[in-house]
């Protein structure tokens, strides 16, 4: 199963589904667009504590993190 | 059995086991614990260390190579550190929304070691003394 984490005000929100499954896939793939269209990051764990921010969807990631766009404070 | 014993147990002793109960299960769902446990899986050992010990961790820039603590905090809370880990600039940065410490967190990390000087333009830059450590220092 691959997970996609979208940060919130609850903490943060899975969405799990399953890579093998053309179906859940498409549905992932449009969730990964509809988030970062709306400005949120995307990035994934590359290695203990290294991450990259990645522009466009992977349907080979394991885990996808979405955080919302970044404003001064 | 231990239902016998629940039935044996003082009432007070009872009362105190389903406080705790309550108090550890409500206390480790909270957006709060969430958003700790979410960081803590992505910081990596040593910054995970280090933010246990003391509440903060530390970062690399990615595009200047300069150091960044990041304490425990939602809002001013990121400081841009020398080698003696002495606080040179505020940077004021956070997602938009209402976010927990942790996620906060989390998005500063990745910001700054993966695209450190966007992150910075966009940041307003304030005093290091703004606050002591005693502020950051808070319970969770």
């Amino acid at each position: 199963m691959a997970t996609q984490i979208v940060m919130d005000r609850t903490g943060d929100t899975r969405h799990e589904f399953d890579p093998d499954n053309a179906e859940a896939l498409a549905r992932a793939e449009r969730r990964f667009r509809e988030l970062t269209g709306a400005g949120f990051t995307a990035a994934l764990r590359t290695g203990p504590g290294e991450v990259t921010q990645i522009r466009s969807f992977d349907p080979t990631a394991h885990e996808t993190l979405f955080y919302p766009r970044l404003v001064g404070g | 059995m231990i239902g016998a014993v629940w039935l044996r147990a003082p009432a007070r002793a009872r009362l105190h086991a389903l406080r705790e109960l309550y108090r550890r299960f409500f206390g480790e769902n909270t957006p709060d614990a969430r958003g700790r446990r979410l960081l803590a899986e992505w910081l990596s050992p040593a910054q995970r260390a280090q933010f246990e010990q003391h509440r903060y961790f530390d970062v690399i820039g990615c595009d200047t190579g300069r150091t960044y603590r990041i304490h425990y905090g939602t809002a001013a809370n990121v400081h841009e550190i020398d080698d003696d880990g002495r606080a040179m600039m505020g940077w004021c940065f956070v997602p938009s929304g209402f976010l927990v410490p942790g996620d906060v967190m989390l998005a500063q990390k990745i910001a700054l070691e993966t695209s450190e000087t966007a992150a910075l333009a966009l940041a307003n830059r304030f005093p290091p003394a703004t606050h002591t450590e005693h502020f950051y220092r808070r319970p969770f």
